[in-house]
């Protein structure tokens, strides 16, 4: 299948599952995972930067109409497109023609959960601080960004170890 | 110049970068100005049109819960109407020239019965749905009730949708009394359980007792008096402090919300118009 179809594909069917399953989950009241950002993580390599940033902020504006939360997911997924390439240098030794897509087959397993785990947790913590827009209940927050980020990563995790090379 | 033009193509992504996020941010300052935000927010015809389809499924499951609403409350209904029909009756042989009786104009609501299509309960900003709109008469403002208590106040409208602020949202303030004494304070919820929310306006004077019931004050024009809000679950006052720290259990299970009523306040105008005169003079 094309990278660019198969994209398409993940991008809709992630989309969807967010908003109609994921959003309407409740774990003990503090867990909402955000499995959208994977659209973000998984995109290739080599993929022009400003075309990620776009994406990232449509993607991120489409979640927020969602979930009334206007600006707060793009902000979020903006930030992490934008920082994903410079986590991609620091974790891995990427040589210049490949353009490989993310996963643990490219990177190594250590290096890609340690991607995962890094672009995960600023997503999570941009995200859950710009909602609480301020720092009274903070340890709440805390908490909040700790649960959620496990849930997600442990969710990108098993979807990519399912996932055949 | 040909080292300036060097430097924006070099940084590009980085403005882009920056330009976005600008922009985003903009969005979360300018969404307090919620008239605005109507297109880009659930009320939008194709996301509640997803959320209606998506909630059809749903709503299955909860049939039985709302069966027992819903029969409960015909009960109680039919209960009034059998106190109201008496006291009809005795009005219209002790007072012959009935003519003078009038309904107290602050007493003056209809209901418009709504579903809910779209609730969160998980997240700080929490916000629902509801399947009617302008069309039926919703106006931002209103109050939004169910047969359980306050679920919260109309936000943003559009044609055949609209959008509530519950009590769940920290953005929201309900100004409510103890229906033993009278004492009133603001509720506001804390962001952690979906079923509690505080009450910290109280001074340490009042006696209260746990289980006490709190229902809405009839100060705003949102809500007549006396719907039930909530019950003390439990309180607490340091030596040193002033104000009680009260925990409130809510009224409303919003886990399972299915049916609601917007109250439509008849003369919600002609109440707000005079205290703006009255303000402005």
């Amino acid at each position: 299948m094309p990278v660019v179809l198969q994209n398409i594909i993940r991008f809709i069917l992630l989309v969807l599952f967010q908003v109609l399953v994921l959003s309407n989950i409740q774990f003990l009241g503090y867990i909402n995972p955000y499995l959208y950002i994977l659209i973000i993580l998984a995109l290739p390599v080599q993929m022009p930067r400003w075309l990620t940033l776009i994406l990232a902020f449509g993607l991120g504006l489409i979640i927020d109409t969602f979930t009334n939360t206007m600006g707060m997911h793009a902000f979020a997924t903006v930030l992490v497109a934008f920082l994903r390439n410079g986590i991609i240098k620091l974790f891995t030794s990427i040589e210049e023609g490949n353009n490989p897509t993310p996963s643990f087959y490219s990177f190594g397993v250590s290096a890609y959960v340690k991607y995962v785990v890094v672009l995960v947790l600023i997503h999570h913590s941009t995200l859950l601080m710009l909602e609480a827009f301020s720092f009274v209940n903070f340890g709440i927050t805390l908490i909040k960004i700790i649960l959620s980020t496990a849930v997600t990563v442990l969710m990108i995790l098993g979807i990519q170890s399912l996932s055949k090379k | 110049m040909k080292n300036l033009i060097n430097f924006l193509i070099q940084y590009s992504v980085v403005f882009l970068f920056l330009f976005l996020e600008v922009i985003s941010f903009t969005l979360i300052v300018k969404n307090q100005d919620y008239q605005k935000s109507v297109f880009l927010s659930s009320s939008n015809s194709v996301v509640s049109g997803m959320y209606e389809w998506s909630n059809s499924v749903v709503e299955f499951f909860k049939l039985r819960a709302a069966n027992d609403n819903l029969s409960e409350e015909n009960t109680a209904l039919k209960n009034q109407i059998i106190n109201l029909q008496n006291k009809l009756s005795t009005l219209k042989k002790d007072t012959p020239d009935s003519i003078h009786f009038r309904i107290p104009p602050e007493m003056e609501y209809q209901f418009i019965a709504a579903k809910v299509i779209n609730c969160s309960t998980n997240k700080l900003l929490n916000y629902i749905t509801l399947n009617k709109g302008t069309i039926d008469g919703v106006k931002p403002d209103m109050g939004v009730i169910s047969d359980e208590g306050v679920v919260g106040i109309i936000k943003t409208v559009s044609d055949r949708f609209s959008v509530v602020i519950p009590i769940l949202n920290n953005k929201l303030e309900i100004s409510c009394k103890f229906k033993r004494n009278n004492y009133s304070g603001p509720l506001k919820w804390s962001g952690e359980d979906y079923r509690f929310a505080n009450l910290n306006d109280i001074a340490r004077h009042v006696e209260l007792a746990l289980g006490d019931t709190l229902v809405t004050s009839g100060f705003t024009n949102n809500f007549p008096v006396g719907v039930p809000v909530g019950y003390i679950e439990d309180f607490k006052i340091k030596e040193s402090d002033a104000y009680y720290r009260i925990k409130v259990k809510l009224a409303v299970n919003f886990r399972t919300l299915s049916h609601v009523k917007v109250i439509n306040y008849l003369n919600y105008k002609e109440q707000t118009d005079l205290e703006k005169k009255a303000e402005e003079q």
